[in-house]
């Protein structure tokens, strides 16, 4: 095999390469001689090595950088998928090993968290620990190589690159072969740099088995290496390679005693796995129910990593959630953005789970200290503002995603476009967002926010089928993903089938107690079903674990308003207006109650408050109608029937025939003595439903006064018509008609008289 | 290949896209212009050389022959297999290609008569002098002015909206092949991203037809279960993109006649009349020989007095008196609207008759004419007509339902048969040969089969107006009111100005004794109909029926003003509505002229009750000789009234005898 040689195996699997490799691959197949000779010779390798191999990538799956990406592949693999997706884990790390590179950084961070496609190497231990202001007491001396340390990462990757190339080969012979070999000269190589102790070697061993998810080999060895050296930092790796293995309690035995105590990073870890555990309280104990470290926050990392401060904070706040805790949760994952501008775990926890209010988004937004990122810090700013809420400082929103499509030329990334959808979303411009959704979906799959506005566009927009054709391909890839349950639930309660819909969203909710769309869609099925009482309270335990969406205290106001208790839904719909008070739904609401409470005059206000800002809605919306609806029948009752026309017209310009307006227009039209109008507008009613019980009551009163009123105008009319138009014609007729007839009577007359006389005579006779 | 020899391609395939379609192969159309657009796009530097080379090609030849532009659907007749051609009739075939798709759907087929006797009507009719002076400056500048009249008002001379044109012509044609097919949602879904107003309009036409045809195949069967329970899904996202291109564009209003056209349609399907009377009206005065634009303003009139509205505003409107294309239509309009209100004045028989002298042979005003005769009673001229219309058109069927309907209410037996097995062998599938068969198995009482041709006949078009009336005649002979009301409620909602079905409503409501109900359908019939004395008989009686007697009387007494013999029904009516409210002089009064009509009639039932009255009434008044008279004189009516009379006669004598007997005895 030409990769045999030494001098070119490092080359050959140099990342970046690989992924140049691929490229040339796809591009030109048949001419793999036209690059630099270092190409060639790659090509070449390629060509031998790879036939019929699985890892050709289309380009775009390695040009795909997002974070999102990765965190997505991370959440494939953590859910252990472990033969079919061989490619993607590839793709994954031609990524982070081309960003390293690309970089030149030192340091290939890992969150030690669940990241196992991160690249741990020793140096980052000790890093950590020292950059965290030197709580860790466990250094040693492999602190220094981390130059060497990193070339030997480098190594290590291609190894991987290497290996993992070969693993998907069918030959494992070859295989095997190749990983000894490789493994040979890259210590051979190192070895020319600076020579390695056995435990080093082990280690790297380790580490190759880590990345490859050889949790096996990993345990094995670092077992080894922990008998071999009884290094806490060696036991730390073991306990990573067991948290990656999902053995979360191995992890956390081998973490218990005093040395670990004090390292942060350790004691980090420690938490997660309690936190994995279920073992909230032990995780608070470990990790502290405050952040022990308060203050000072101004001390940056010199290498520009997350703060393990920060993740403790987040950790906490992930603790204090599944306790319910929620103000505290809110607090922790406060604390640990403000700590950290980069720790975006509890950025997002924050913002998708509605965490804060508006207002204070905005707020948070403002206190962060962007400077950790260091040259990035705008970027990251401008990302973090298209994140939040859309409810308010909407110019401040369309700034920072110009500058980052102009500047950053970010406009095709997905979170860039997932802000717009949300944006459109708030919008209620849903063919528009599912649209865009549509778009961010066909890119990854499994981006929760798309998929949830993208579920309730189409339930909105009524696509059922393509509700149907979502939930199953959603069933069939991600059978245990909360949202799979929550697309079923959106189509069962599409097509009307309430209990059904009920089970699956109930089942989403058990999941992911923490998903909002869940909550609020197990409670309008109750809500579907008139069962006002259970739907009040879902949607009180929507409003407790969402207390920064305005959604579930609007509905909450609207159930109340529909059993008619009016002074507990206007607690709720005031509460829901101090959050967002820009929502038409909203201001419509309020309007409806108080038309209810029959204060007309605030009724208007709120309603004509609904339209202004209903302005940004699409033109003819199902909520635009509406409001229409409500401000017409509010002018109405104020006996202003003008205005109220006006506004039914404007509804009905767009809308499908409603029996109501019509109803409702023949209502005025009656009121307003035009009873033919008032006619024509209930027969339309009727004929829309032919059994609507107002329609048919008002078309009896309005015959009633038909027959009463207007059959005598319209008949005086009739007889003035005749006298005026007709004169010439019909009255004289008349008047010939009756002269005539009267002469004829005249006639008669004198013939019965004469007959009389006749019989006169003849019984006299 | 580069893009001389592209092109060259390119110009291959449209030519043979419109070659194809100019021979209505569709289907080989389509794939040309499939073909066409799945070659290898063009960047918008070489569009724009192309669209360059294309208008300097036309302006030549459009220097050179100018007849070209003049007629639209000469111009697409006489192609010519040169690149230059194609590209002229690409760019300048608008109404062309646009007449044609609606022609294939929609009655368009008038208009394109209309235009086609135009032009060849006109060489000879120069001299008519009541047509305005522009019309006797030449036909072809009159033409050419039209042409350019349009292009003005609508935006397609400026350069953009050409250049779009141009541009999108091969989606175009693509559209217009997959319309041709009537693979509706297909045309529209291709033209998703095309500006100019030609794609715009088609896009939304054909998203309205293929609404049209998702509705009748949802609602089923005529008078089903589902039957009205489906409208038109397209109907909101027409009008929301209408609204949403005049927001892009910055205009208040739609400055495009087939636009505007298009958004009348939809109003008017929504029931939004004033709107779309605004709308037809905008159309008609940017482009005005559009009959199918003038078919759905009539539709859209309610009442007389509106149409008069109408008339006087079109009137006012110099455009229509000036320009003598506008003039000829408003004639049209006109004649049409007095014909449908049942309103004939001699002015508009003379236009008739200008009209008739212009298009001689022109089916349209022939059956004007015969329906204003039929409007008149006379049916025997409306027959002539007709008779004359299908000599000279054999295979026309179009309106020969109205036809039946003469003959039938002629009872002419023989011949609504041959008529009958005449339509069936021409096209048995078409709604009008439908109702002359339904009219046939009416006249021989066969209701049930009448009633399933009327279905058939509304299942292939809904808008066939006089089948929903007929049909609830039908039903109205089943006894089956509740059906006979739906089918009348659907004719009036299909044709508000057809009298007979809010009689025939009102008429069904009488029999389910639900008077309110039946007094507002007769009042409605009765302002279509003003001068029918049937309708205001049939108000009194619905008053009579609601105890409004006084009411009652003045219809009546307006029935027998607008009669044009004195009726006696009417007057014995009259007679025993004024007993009843105890106006003895007034019931005499009337109930003598009654019988005064036995003098120059045959005695009838009214007579006889007025002469019954009269005899009752002398009695109470001790009138015994009176009583007598009219008593004896009673010979014809029911066993019943005769034997009345005669124990009226008997106690009259009786009397007359006892006081001639005490006269004696006192003399």
């Amino acid at each position: 095999m030409p990769n045999d040689s030494p001098n070119n195996s490092m080359l050959t699997f140099s990342p970046l390469l690989t992924t140049k490799r691929v490229r040339d691959h796809f591009q030109t197949p048949p001419n793999p001689f036209k690059d630099t000779p270092k190409d060639l010779n790659i090509s070449n390798n390629n060509h031998n090595q790879n036939t019929g191999n699985t890892l050709l990538l289309p380009n775009s799956y390695i040009h795909q950088s997002s974070p999102q990406n990765s965190k997505l592949v991370n959440l494939i693999i953590s859910e252990s998928i472990p033969d079919s997706n061989s490619t993607i884990i590839h793709d994954n790390e031609s990524n982070t090993t081309k960003q390293e590179i690309n970089s030149n950084s030192n340091n290939i961070r890992t969150n030690m968290t669940a990241d196992v496609t991160g690249l741990p190497d020793m140096s980052n231990i000790h890093e950590n620990s020292t950059t965290s202001n030197n709580i860790n007491p466990i250094t040693n001396n492999n602190g220094n190589n981390n130059n060497n340390n990193n070339n030997n990462n480098n190594n290590n990757n291609n190894n991987n690159n290497n290996n993992l190339n070969n693993n998907n080969n069918s030959n494992t012979n070859n295989n095997n072969n190749n990983t000894s070999h490789n493994n040979l000269e890259s210590s051979t190589i190192v070895d020319a740099n600076q020579p390695l102790t056995q435990a080093d070697k082990l280690r790297l061993w380790r580490h190759d088995a880590l990345l490859q998810h050889h949790y096996k080999t990993a345990v094995y060895i670092g077992d080894k290496i922990l008998s071999l050296t009884n290094d806490p930092n060696d036991a730390f790796w073991l306990a990573q390679v067991h948290y990656a293995a999902n053995n979360y309690q191995l992890a956390r035995n081998l973490l218990t005693g005093p040395k670990f105590e004090a390292s942060v990073g350790c004691r980090y870890l420690a938490g997660l796995c309690l936190y994995k555990l279920d073992k909230m309280d032990e995780a608070l104990d470990i990790i502290g129910e405050v952040n022990p470290f308060k203050k000072d926050h101004s001390i940056r990392n010199p290498d520009g990593g997350i703060k393990l401060e920060a993740s403790m904070c987040y950790l906490r706040g992930l603790v204090y959630t599944k306790q319910n805790n929620f103000d505290k949760a809110k607090y922790c994952f406060k604390e640990a953005v403000l700590v950290d501008a980069k720790c975006f775990e509890a950025f997002d926890e924050l913002i998708s789970n509605h965490l804060l209010t508006p207002d204070e988004e905005w707020d948070l937004l403002e206190n962060i200290n962007f400077d950790d990122a260091d040259n990035n810090n705008e970027l990251v700013k401008l990302l973090y503002t298209t994140h939040i809420n859309k409810y308010k400082k909407l110019n401040l929103y369309e700034d920072a995603k110009q500058r980052l499509i102009d500047e950053f030329d970010l406009g095709d990334n997905i979170d860039i476009l997932l802000s717009q959808a949300e944006l459109l979303f708030v919008k209620c411009k849903f063919q528009d967002c599912l649209d865009l959704c549509a778009k961010i979906i066909d890119r990854d799959e499994l981006n929760i926010s798309a998929l949830s506005n993208y579920l309730s566009c189409l339930y909105e927009l009524g696509g059922k089928n393509k509700l149907f054709l979502m939930a199953h391909k959603l069933a069939e890839n991600y059978p245990n993903h909360y949202i799979t349950w929550v697309a079923i639930g959106i189509y069962y309660f599409s097509i009307k089938q309430i209990t059904e819909a009920r089970v699956f969203f109930s089942k989403a909710s058990m999941m992911n107690p923490n998903f909002a769309s869940a909550w609020i869609g197990f409670a309008h099925t109750f809500a579907a079903d008139g069962e006002h009482e259970q739907a009040v309270s879902a949607y009180a335990t929507a409003s407790r674990l969402f207390p920064g969406t305005h959604l579930p205290n609007l509905f909450l106001g609207m159930q109340y308003l529909q059993m008619n208790n009016f002074t507990l839904a206007w607690e709720y719909l005031s509460y829901s207006y101090s959050i967002c008070p820009t929502d038409p739904l909203l201001l419509n609401e309020i309007g409806v109650l108080n038309y209810h409470k029959n204060e007309l005059q605030r009724a208007e206000v709120y309603l004509r408050q609904a339209l202004i800002s209903s302005k940004s809605l699409e033109y003819g919306s199902k909520a635009w109608c509406s409001i229409h609806c409500n401000l017409a029948h509010v002018y109405r009752r104020m006996n202003m029937f003008e205005k109220a026309v006006n506004h039914f017209n404007e509804v009905l310009k767009i809308a499908k025939n409603d029996v109501n307006i019509y109803s409702t227009l023949g209502l005025i039209n009656l009121k307003q003595g035009k009873i033919a109008n008032a006619i024509e507008y209930l027969h339309t009613a009727l004929s829309i439903q032919p059994n609507d019980a107002m329609a048919t009551d008002l078309l009896d009163k309005a015959l009633d006064l038909n027959a009463r009123i207007a059959n005598k105008k319209f008949l005086d009319e009739a007889m003035k018509s005749t006298a005026i138009n007709n004169f010439k014609r019909g009255h004289s007729k008349v008047t010939e008609v009756l002269k005539s007839s009267m002469s004829k009577r005249k006639i008669s007359g004198n013939l019965s008289n004469n007959l009389s006389d006749e019989l006169m005579d003849i019984e006299s006779d | 290949m580069d893009f001389e020899q592209l092109s060259s391609v390119r110009k291959d395939f449209l030519e043979s896209n419109l070659l194809l379609t100019e021979r209505h192969l569709i289907n080989s159309a389509k794939w040309s212009s499939e073909a066409l657009n799945g070659m290898i796009q063009l960047t918008r530097e070489q569009q724009y050389a192309e669209f360059q080379m294309m208008k300097r090609s036309n302006n030549f030849k459009s220097s050179n022959a100018p007849n070209s532009l003049s007629s639209p659907l000469l111009s697409s007749a006489s192609f010519e297999p040169s690149a230059t051609a194609s590209y002229a009739i690409g760019s300048t075939g608008f109404e062309s290609t646009s007449t044609n798709a609606n022609s294939s759907t929609h009655n368009f087929t008038a208009t394109n008569k209309i235009l086609g006797s135009t032009t060849t009507g006109q060489g000879s009719t120069n001299s008519l002098n009541f047509l305005p002076s522009a019309f006797t400056g030449g036909s072809l500048t009159g033409e050419l002015e039209a042409q350019q009249d349009y292009n003005n008002l609508s935006g397609v001379k400026n350069e953009n909206e050409e250049f779009n044109q141009f541009i999108e012509r091969d989606v175009i044609s693509l559209a217009d092949s997959y319309f041709n097919c009537k693979e509706y949602n297909r045309c529209s879904d291709v033209l998703k991203n095309c500006k100019s107003y030609r794609a715009l309009f088609l896009r939304l036409y054909s998203l309205f037809l293929s609404g049209e045809k998702k509705r009748t195949l949802e609602n089923g069967t005529v008078l089903g279960q589902n039957d009205r329970n489906y409208q038109n899904p397209n109907l909101t996202t027409i009008i929301k993109e209408l609204e949403e291109y005049k927001t892009s564009n910055n205009i208040s209003s739609l400055n495009d006649p087939f636009l505007l056209y298009l958004q009348g349609i939809i109003f008017l399907k929504s029931k939004k009349m004033s709107h779309a009377q605004e709308m037809f009206y905008q159309s008609l005065s940017l482009y005005p020989i559009n009959w199918s634009c003038w078919k759905e303003l009539i539709v859209s009139l309610s009442t007389f007095s509106e149409a008069l509205r109408m008339i006087n505003r079109i009137r006012k409107n110099t455009k229509f008196t000036d320009r003598k294309e506008y003039y000829l239509m408003f004639l049209f309009f006109k004649i049409t609207v007095y014909q449908e209100f049942y309103q004939i004045s001699n002015e508009v028989l003379s236009n008739l008759n200008d009209l008739c002298e212009i298009f001689p042979n022109f089916s349209f005003l022939k059956t004007q004419k015969a329906l204003i005769s039929y409007n008149e009673l006379d049916y025997a001229t409306a027959e002539n007509i007709f008779d004359d219309i299908l000599k000279s058109d054999p295979m026309r069927l179009d309106e020969m339902d109205i036809y039946s309907n003469i003959l039938y209410v002629m009872e002419n037996r023989s011949k609504l048969s041959y008529l009958a097995h005449y339509a069936h062998e021409v096209d048995p599938l078409r709604p009008e040969t439908c109702c002359i068969i339904a009219n046939y198995h009416s006249i021989k009482f066969d209701h049930q089969k009448a009633i399933m041709y009327y279905k058939r006949a509304l299942s292939l078009s809904q808008d066939c107006l006089s089948a929903w009336t007929l049909m609830g005649h039908e039903f109205v002979e089943l006894k089956n009111s509740n059906a006979a009301i739906e089918s009348y409620r659907r004719a009036v909602d299909t044709n508000n100005k057809d009298f007979r079905a809010w009689y025939g409503l009102g008429q069904a409501y009488e029999v389910l004794d639900m008077h309110l109900y039946s007094l507002y359908y007769y009042q409605r019939a009765c302002s279509l109909k003003p001068m029918d004395k049937r309708m205001w008989q049939a108000i009194g009686n619905c008053c009579e029926k609601l105890e409004d007697y006084e009411d009652s009387i003045k219809s009546y007494k307006k029935a027998l003003s607008v009669s044009i013999d004195s009726d006696p029904a009417i007057l014995c009516k009259l007679g025993h509505l004024y007993s009843h409210i105890d106006d003895a002089k007034n019931a005499k009064l009337y109930m003598k002229i009654c019988l005064d009509q036995e003098l120059n009639g045959e005695i009838t039932d009214e007579t006889t009750k007025a002469r019954l009255w009269l005899a009752q009434h002398e009695m109470l008044n001790s009138n015994w000789q009176l009583a007598y008279n009219y008593a004896v004189d009673l010979t014809q009516g029911t066993s019943q009234e005769i034997e009345e009379a005669r124990a009226i006669a008997r106690e009259a004598r009786m009397k007359l005898n006892t006081s001639t007997s005490s006269k004696k005895a006192f003399l």
